[in-house]
């Protein structure tokens, strides 16, 4: 056992100084990843100038730039935006609740939970797109396919975290919330699902990635629009300037929603170092 | 003080676990007939697993006993009271509220009926800023009460352990409980913190003239603390003797080396030593 000085109100512990938890700390990066972006860019253009490589392979990225703001100008561009932002919206929507009713239900009822979980587990390894064509008999070549499939992507991570967080919460919370007098409601939204949030935001986090690759996958593959389906009509028509050009849009998309989730997680309520 | 039918009144109650193995039900609380007056402050000792924890749980409602009954106040004990407060061994003080919301958590939670509250227009009803004012005060009296003012907006993981079990100590008096259930609630602590903790409770009892109930394993603690000390037995648990702490009221740590301090140590010693052996030899799979 550690030595103490004796506990008196006054006399703080010597604890490890912890760095202040801002929002946006973890931008503190950012300009070292401007720089980074800067040289990748010159070294681009510089091989481009110097026929490294054939132009269609990598485009200068003063050839590409330009192209993208046309792009951006374009009305196509924001009609395949919008629906893209559309399906990754309500796949993030969807998988997200059936997500966290699934663990809580699975939580609430073991032995159901033990009966699922080998299969959501596996379903972690297994590529989902696969289903795709199977979607498209079932639902028809429309958007709501590409839906469905990245909400089950989404929900299956949402599903393990939420439900491992909330069998990770220490038992006593439970019993605290027994002798207050907490309804079955009260002890799921006030005591239980606060005490998982770590776990919670995790799943989020991995849910909104998924539902990212799903969409963009998916109408890479087989849908008539999003900007998926324009990467792969500008490579099969040979136009490299405009596929690096939506690459980058959707990398950009990616970079932001993680951001967005990052500085949503530190405005957390704090102190769950312990 | 008392008036016959207030405070603690434990008739007869029996707890029996369902056992994985082949032996049967192990029976953890074996037909238990004690009363606690109101206002009185007592201590069980017992060695681990003898079921003390288990006996404070079905006081508290937390567990129902397999026979028998607890009543508190003259009521028959059916299921969590918000007039009975429960502290804990564990840490439950819960790490995303700041030491005042922790505080405030219960009697928010009691505020609002278990069946919901009618809707009316957010937060324009009558009353309901008012009542937001007395959570408030009652919060903090709480907190000055054990010693935590000036930890208002601290966050658990910013605070000992010794401090966030003042935290617990807080929450269970805000909601002005008359009885108070302790399950060794400074059993994770050091010793000094252990003694100034001991003595804060002491001195709020003597403030607050609740019934208190606290289970420990540590006989100096349970002397110093208590009027009387219930010892128990190990599984089957019974309570093998009540002794009366006939030590002066303002006693402080000191009447540890007084003699009489000393013989009620030994008298409850003698009857634990027996008990803790047995205990130790059933768990170990020793012949007893």
């Amino acid at each position: 056992m550690n030595v103490r000085a004796p506990d008196t109100p006054g006399a703080r512990r010597p604890s490890v100084s912890r760095a202040p938890r801002r929002p946006w700390s973890g931008l503190a990066g950012a300009p070292a990843a401007v720089v980074l972006m800067v040289l990748a860019g010159v070294v681009a253009e510089v091989g481009a100038a110097a026929a490294w490589w054939a132009p269609d392979v990598l485009p200068a990225p003063s050839d590409l730039l330009p192209a993208a703001a046309r792009i951006a100008g374009s009305p196509r561009f924001w009609q395949d935006a919008l629906r893209t932002g559309a399906e990754l919206l309500l796949s993030c929507v969807f998988g997200v609740v059936a997500g966290l009713g699934l663990g809580v239900a699975f939580w609430k009822a073991p032995g159901a939970g033990r009966v699922f979980e080998p299969y959501l587990v596996s379903f972690y390894a297994v590529p989902l797109v696969l289903f795709y064509p199977i979607a498209i008999v079932l639902i028809g070549i429309n958007q709501w396919s590409v839906v469905v499939l990245a909400s089950i992507m989404t929900a299956i991570p949402m599903t393990l975290n939420t439900w491992t967080g909330l069998r990770a919460i220490p038992p006593v919370y439970l019993r605290l919330a027994a002798s207050i007098g907490c309804s079955r409601s009260q002890t799921l939204f006030r005591v239980a699902l606060p005490a998982a949030a770590p776990y919670v935001v995790a799943g989020l986090r991995l849910g909104v990635a998924y539902a990212l690759i799903g969409t963009v996958a998916m109408e890479f593959t087989t849908a008539q629009a999003g900007l998926g389906y324009q990467v792969r009509y500008l490579y099969e028509s040979f136009d490299a300037v405009g596929m690096y050009a939506y690459i980058l849009v959707i990398v950009a998309v990616s970079v932001l929603l993680t951001a967005v989730l990052e500085i949503a997680e530190r405005l957390l309520p704090r102190g769950r170092d312990t | 003080m008392s008036s016959p039918g207030t405070g603690v009144v434990l008739d007869d109650v029996r707890v029996e676990f369902r056992s994985s193995g082949r032996d049967g039900p192990v029976v953890a609380v074996d037909g238990i007939t004690q009363e606690i007056p109101a206002g009185g402050f007592v201590s069980v000792v017992g060695p681990s697993g003898c079921g003390k924890s288990t006996l404070l749980s079905v006081i508290a409602g937390l567990r129902a006993a397999t026979s028998g009954s607890v009543r508190i106040n003259g009521r028959t004990v059916t299921g969590p009271d918000r007039d009975v407060g429960v502290m804990f061994q564990e840490d439950s003080v819960l790490p995303w509220k700041n030491v005042t919301d922790n505080v405030r958590f219960p009697l928010q939670i009691a505020r609002v009926p278990r069946a919901g509250r009618p809707r009316l227009g957010p937060g324009h009803r009558p009353g309901r800023a008012a009542a937001r004012r007395r959570i408030a005060q009652r919060a903090q009296e709480a907190i000055d009460l054990v010693g935590l003012g000036g930890f208002e907006r601290r966050y658990p993981a910013e605070l000992s352990g010794g401090m966030r079990q003042r935290v617990a100590l807080a929450r269970t008096l805000a909601m002005r409980p008359s009885v108070l259930l302790m399950d060794e609630p400074f059993a994770a602590l050091d010793q000094q913190t252990r003694l100034l903790l001991g003595a804060e409770v002491r001195r709020i009892w003597g403030e607050t003239h609740q019934t208190v109930l606290f289970v420990t394993h540590d006989i100096s603690e349970a002397i110093l603390l208590s009027q009387q000390v219930w010892v128990m037995s190990y599984r089957p648990g019974t309570i093998l003797d009540v002794v009366d702490v006939d030590l002066p009221a303002d006693r402080d740590a000191s009447v540890v080396s007084t003699p009489r301090f000393n013989a009620l140590h030994n008298r409850i010693w003698e009857r634990l030593r027996t008990e803790a052996m047995r205990g130790f030899a059933q768990e170990n799979r020793f012949p007893a």
